[in-house]
């Protein structure tokens, strides 16, 4: 490791990069090629490993699990056969988190209709995310391995059940490094709706770098206080102050550079200059009031309180300033049925669409707008799906369902931008939406694609720890074929 | 079928080998294709030990025998083989049972029929991995070398420099001068303490002209109680050490006295092989004390998912999986966790030798053990009244509050008028619409909740029991326990476990140690933990003291022996000095395990004591420095940063062990993750413990130790990365914690230096770096001070901010020197060992 990190500086990376306000006389002495021969700052942008189709990911992360048969997937023969128990031929052993497997089945109440010229079927819950049917390709047959929350999570952005593999957006800025100047490459928003407790279950191991160098593990912007940790200035210290402040430090590194020779001291230097710029960058990126009334509105997003609506628009304007990948997550989506103030799939469902739906449809729109959809890649998805059996507020009212358990068997996620051929519905559930029947994405095919998408082979970009090579898509993982444009 | 099968199928059909017959191309396809295929589907029912049917196909011996119906197949006609037509699910027999296989499997066992169904020789097999390890250097018994003759003899100090040097001088090269005496406390002191040295200690020890000046400074350090925090700290990365269960709800848990016990050991010097034993069996010794049982509490360092709705014992399992992954990187050097779902691909570790190791942790349960010593039994019956009057008295508010409860929602329903109603949730409009006689218990409970939920105050209360309870606070009893490992009367069974996947069972196995390593030589016919670790530390392993020698050479070089020291498997990268290494390891096997030895050995070594300034030219020849030829420079460990800046500062609290504490952290942290645990900011002497006895929460760890590469512990770390990155840089200057030290700083320098501006220069130096400026940095100190000076004399309001409590000083003269002290602590060399 200490000799992957030597080699982390370059001559490029000083002249690109270390560049403002202090002197650093001397410095280009001691830049002689066998000093600095070996590339790169580990943020520095690196070319993909093939021509990508997309530069940079927005993935909206609905954590909690959203219902695939309330939004997607719509199943007229589960209305038919609701309050029938389900068939055991169809459910064989398979073991759930709250509910009996014996459960009788729950047609959804939801309306459909086909949308767009590709005739999307969406339901009444989504009308914006219905307007950009066109742009998206949706798939059905998305399946995962876990079906609690925290390892379904962390299955979603690492690859692992486990806490401790690198998350996606690590995965992806150690293989492409990042563009941004001032801003981390690797950025995570979050909001709560209404009536939950704020605190996604998987976690920071959702965005950590697991073993790979801390550089790359994701940044939180924060709703309160500063948007990055330990962006402003302390009590007491000014602009000017930090500013002579910083050049002082990088006066006395750069002489203790020259006593020593050791070019870790370089890096060091480069750090302090890249963190003085974010201050000023990054509170001026993440201020949405900068944007046009007409943009505020088109997102819904009233500048001032933390929803999910303001962090998509702040995550158009991170990657506007070359932020690699940016995880929104919006926890909300857990619809039981048991708890009367959040968990129904009825009220609640409708209140956390409504969070999440306007601003959805606004990114594609905004992105196409300003000519970054081709090149920005945008998912939409939770950690897995939810049951076509009902589950009911009280034990002895088993048809008196609200809500649905947690189904890792069949869920839907959309992808729309970079790469992605828009207007298609992939694979299929069977007629009561419990198995894939067709084109089956497994979560590792998935993560495979955002990767290919970018220009990376999954199989490829590995990073070897404890004997191992490991890689995001662990041992499986096939390109989806049938979402590329 | 694939490609691949339907070449060899061309290539094979000529041949037509014949059931058991060699054939590597054969072989190949049956490696790739049919055992997997077999494994996963078939030898969970169909195995050796317990054919189904009378039918295994886990072996050559049983695919020949067949099972009670008669042969399985014909070779060469798969049409007539009653394996395909189970698979096929052609007639009433159908398998798998739980579901048809996919259509290029079939096509790939109908293809093996159609090839005579060949099947390497397992024995061949097995003695050929097996042979591959015996080769492998790590497997064979370390052999005690001779240290080599060198030419500058006058440079060795001890036998590791008589190997360092034969190796350089092999090449030609030099070593470097020794560091100046400065850099050497310094650099020893943070090496074996954590902590910088005192501008005292560093007067003293350059005064020291005695000609073992060094070496008595190194034994007055081995026997300073810090020693075991800097240790016990590398150790606790390995234990994945932290005060949380992980995993979605990352509760509190009470770990510390585990933490404690490993800082102990270290300072008394408990020899490695017993501080091994005591940690993986300490439960099952004859007499077992209070002490070594929670010494078992490196075992209860796993995760627990205490999320809704998870199977328990999926959980269960899992952490028997990190138990097994930890012991092997920890104690042999072996990615044996890489067997848990299939044959090691590299190394002689079957997947069933796994589960044999498995077997070993399978067996126990997991208590936790009320621990009170004799010293707090008065303390701990304090505590534990107050604690139960306080809980009373919450929950008496509670029940006031709920006194006539029922009447005040009878009145709150009355008073509601219209608008009120259209704004509650649906589902309470809808049993307030049924009148209040006719509804059931269930929708009156859900009204009451929904009501209570509303009452800010109540729940507030609420919340207050629940941190009294939860909370890891020094008033709570719940600190006087401990997590341990407990053995059961009866075993478990266990099983191979088919692809890792806790319900799907094969073969049943017993615990055992992998074959490539010598014997374990257990006490009874069922081995235990205890067998196990004695094992480990048998002077017969290879690996152990290797494994553990190397480690302690990593963390004071930068780089191992074996540079990957978690892997000395095949794949691992080969030692650069092997008789090193070897004479390391057996040394310390020879002396009793002592690691104290092995550190005093390693740093009175003249390799120790060079001097780590690097020439363009040796970075060019030896970039990573494998052969040593200087010492190494880096940054220190993310606690050593903290605990830098506070001995500087003077706010250091040295106290050793006790509870986790809770300094300044920015608001909202821990709001990102679940479990419900408030951070109340420590304000008294705990806020300046220190950084190994952060709170360390496993989902939302501490923001600057994290930002230093402070392992998360989600699973056993035995070689941290060293990054540096802005983040690092936003931290040191902005974080709270940080200036809470610049400003202690300039208050200390203020308070001890002479009272010229150069001495309180020089002072303030001293305090950060241990050396003197050279002329250019006293300049630069005094031009930098001048420069904030002038700068805080512009802006009093911003100097006033700095708030200079108890110190003589005008405002603008506080600040500036706050602003030295301030880029003194930002310095790379501040948190850096040369």
């Amino acid at each position: 490791m200490q000799s992957e990190l030597i080699k982390d500086q370059t001559r490029r990376y000083f002249f690109q990069q270390c560049w403002s306000g202090v002197g650093l006389v001397g410095l280009a002495s001691l830049l002689n090629d066998q000093l600095f021969a070996e590339p790169t700052d580990p943020m520095a942008p690196k070319p993909p490993q093939f021509a990508p189709k997309a530069k940079r990911v927005i993935f909206l992360n609905m954590s909690g699990g959203p219902s695939q048969l309330e939004l997607f997937d719509y199943k007229p023969k589960l209305i038919e056969m609701h309050g029938k128990p389900i068939p055991k031929s169809v459910v064989g052993d398979q073991r759930y988190a709250f509910i009996n497997p014996e459960s009788p089945l729950f047609g959804t109440q939801r309306k459909f209709h086909r949308y767009g010229e590709c005739g999307m079927e969406i339901s009444d819950l989504l009308p914006h995310t219905a307007s950009i049917a066109d742009e998206i390709a949706l798939v059905k047959s998305c399946h995962t391995d876990l079906f609690n929350h925290a390892p379904a999570e962390l299955f979603m952005n690492t690859g692992s059940g486990r806490p401790g593999r690198p998350s996606m957006g690590s995965w992806v800025t150690y293989g492409l490094g990042s563009e941004a100047r001032g801003l981390p490459g690797f950025v995570v928003l979050h909001s709560t709706a209404r009536g939950w407790n704020p605190g996604i279950q998987g976690g920071a191991s959702c965005w950590s770098s697991g073993f790979i160098p801390s550089t790359y593990q994701g940044v939180v912007l924060r709703n309160q206080g500063d948007p990055v940790l330990f962006l402003s200035n302390p009590k007491g210290v000014d602009v000017q102050v930090q500013r002579d402040t910083v050049s002082a430090v990088n006066r006395f590194n750069q002489h203790r550079l020259e006593v020593t020779g050791d070019p870790e001291i370089a890096t060091r230097i480069a750090s302090f200059e890249t963190a003085y710029r974010m201050q000023s960058v990054a509170p001026e990126v993440c201020d949405i009031t900068r944007e046009p009334k007409h943009i505020l509105e088109m997102y819904g997003a009233p500048p001032g309180r933390a929803s999910f609506a303001n962090n998509v628009l702040l995550a158009r304007r991170l990657i506007e300033h070359g932020v690699r990948f940016i995880n929104v997550y919006h926890k909300g989506w857990d619809h039981h049925g048991t708890d009367p103030n959040q968990g129904l799939i009825t009220t609640n469902l409708e209140e956390v669409c409504k969070d999440v739906d306007q601003a959805c449809g606004a990114l594609i729109k905004d992105l196409k707008q300003r000519g970054m959809l081709q090149d920005t890649l945008v998912v939409w998805g939770g950690e897995f799906g939810r049951t076509p059996m009902g589950q009911a507020p009280r034990p002895n009212h088993p048809l008196e369902f609200q809500g649905r358990d947690h189904h890792p068997n069949a869920f839907t996620v959309w992808l729309a931008g970079g790469g992605i051929k828009g207007g298609q519905t992939i694979g299929e559930t069977d007629e009561l939406g419990f198995h894939v029947v067709k084109d089956a994405v497994h979560v590792h095919d998935l993560q495979a694609t955002v990767l290919y998408l970018l220009g990376l082979d999954h199989t490829k970009l590995t990073y070897k720890y404890m004997g191992r090579r490991f890689r995001l898509t662990d041992v499986s993982g096939e390109v989806v074929k049938k979402l590329l444009a | 079928m694939t490609g691949f099968g339907r070449t060899l199928g061309i290539a094979l059909l000529a041949a037509l080998p014949v059931l058991g017959q060699q054939n590597p191309e054969a072989d190949r396809f049956f490696e790739m294709k049919i055992r997997p295929l077999l494994r996963n589907n078939c030898v969970g029912c169909h195995n050796d030990q317990k054919p189904t049917s009378g039918l295994s196909l886990e072996s050559l011996g049983g695919v020949r025998n067949g099972g009670n119906r008669g042969p399985v197949a014909v070779p060469g006609k798969p049409e007539e083989s009653r394996i395909i037509q189970a698979v096929e699910y052609n007639g009433a027999l159908k398998m798998p049972p739980p579901g048809k296989l996919q259509d290029d499997q079939i096509a790939d066992l109908k293809h093996w029929v159609e090839l005579g169904m060949p099947w390497p020789d397992e024995q061949a097999a097995h003695a050929a991995a097996k042979r591959k390890g015996v080769d492998h250097w790590a497997f064979k018994a370390p052999v005690r070398y001779d240290p080599p003759k060198v030419r500058d003899g006058a440079w060795v100090r001890n036998p590791i420099d008589n190997f360092i040097l034969a190796r350089l001088e092999k090449e030609g090269w030099k070593p470097s001068p020794e560091a100046d005496r400065v850099t050497l406390i310094r650099r020893l002191s943070l090496d074996l303490l954590g902590l910088p040295p005192s501008p005292a200690e560093v007067d003293q020890f350059v005064a020291d002209r005695r000609p073992d000046a060094y070496e008595r400074l190194v034994d007055r350090m081995l026997a300073s109680p810090h020693y075991g925090e800097k240790w016990g700290r590398h150790w606790l990365d390995a234990a994945r050490y932290a005060d949380t269960n992980g995993f979605g709800f990352d509760n509190p848990r009470v770990m510390w006295r585990y933490r404690d016990w490993v800082i102990q050991a270290l300072n008394q010097d408990m020899p490695f092989d017993e501080f091994t034993v005591k940690q993986l069996a300490g439960d099952l010794l004859p007499n077992a004390s209070v002490n070594d049982k929670i010494a078992t509490g490196f075992q209860r360092n796993t995760m627990i998912n205490q999320e809704g709705g998870v199977d328990q014992e999926q959980y269960r399992i899992e952490a028997i999986f990190d138990r097994v992954a930890t012991t092997g990187s920890v104690w042999l050097g072996l990615t044996i966790g890489c067997a848990q779902c299939h044959d090691h691909k590299y190394d002689p570790i079957s997947q069933r030798e796994y589960y044999e190791l498995f077997a070993f942790f399978n067996n126990q349960e997991e208590p936790v053990m009320r621990v009170v010593p004799q010293a707090d039994v008065e303390r701990y019956r304090r505590i534990t009244a107050d604690f139960q009057v306080e809980k009373l008295k919450i929950e008496e508010r509670i029940a006031a509050r709920n006194a006539g409860l029922v009447d005040r929602m009878i009145a709150w329903e009355k008073g509601l008028t219209t608008e009120q109603r259209a704004k509650l949730p649906g589902n309470v409009q809808d049993i307030l619409k049924i009148p209040p006689e006719k509804r059931e218990l269930a929708q009156v409970e859900d009204l009451e909740k929904y009501y209570n939920e509303e009452d800010e105050q109540y729940q507030d209360l609420l919340h207050q029991r629940e941190i009294l309870i939860a909370a890891p606070s020094s008033r709570n009893p719940n600190q006087y326990t401990a997590m341990v490992l407990e053995e059961r009367e009866q075993p478990r069974k266990s099983y191979v476990l088919i692809r890792g996947d806790f319900l799907k069972h094969g073969v049943e196995v017993t615990p055992g140690t992998p074959a490539v390593l010598p014997p374990l030589e257990a006490a009874h016919a069922y081995p235990t933990r205890l067998d196990l670790a004695r094992w480990l530390v048998s002077p017969r392993n290879p690996l152990t003291s290797r494994v553990m020698v190397n480690r302690i050479w990593q963390h004071y070089f930068g780089r191992g022996i074996v540079k990957t020291s978690e892997d000395f498997g095949t794949q691992g990268e080969p030692p650069s000095h092997p008789e090193l290494l070897d004479w390391l390891a057996t040394e310390f096997v020879r002396d009793g395990w002592h690691l104290k030895a092995l550190h005093r050995l390693i740093v009175t070594s003249a390799t120790y004591r060079q001097s780590s300034n690097v020439t363009p030219d040796m970075r060019d020849r030896d970039p990573e420095d494998i052969l040593m030829e200087r010492a190494p420079r880096y940054r220190v460990d993310a606690e050593v940063v903290r605990d830098i800046g506070l001995a500087a500062s003077g706010l250091l609290n040295p106290e050793i062990g006790g509870p986790s504490v809770f300094p300044p952290q920015p608001p909202g942290i821990t709001d990102l993750s679940r479990g419900n645990m408030p951070w109340i900011v420590a304000t008294g002497k705990d806020r300046y413990r220190r950084g190994m006895y952060t709170f360390w929460k496993r989902t939302s760890p501490y923001p600057s130790l994290l930002v230093f590469d402070e392992p998360t512990a989600d699973t056993t770390t035995v070689r941290r990365t060293r990054s540096n990155s802005p983040m690092q840089a936003l931290t040191t200057l902005n974080d709270e914690a940080f200036v809470e030290v610049a400003r202690a700083l300039a208050a200390r320098v203020l308070r001890e230096a002479p009272p010229d501006d150069s001495g309180r220069l020089r002072y303030a130096f001293r305090l950060c770096l241990a050396r003197d400026p050279d002329a250019w940095e006293k300049d630069s100190l005094a031009t930098t001070f001048e420069t904030l000076l002038q700068r805080y004399r512009q802006e009093p309001g911003e100097a006033r901010a700095l708030e200079p409590a108890g110190v003589r000083e005008d405002a603008p003269r506080f600040a500036a020197w706050f602003g030295v002290a301030r880029m003194l602590l930002n310095l790379d060399e501040t948190i850096t060992r040369e």
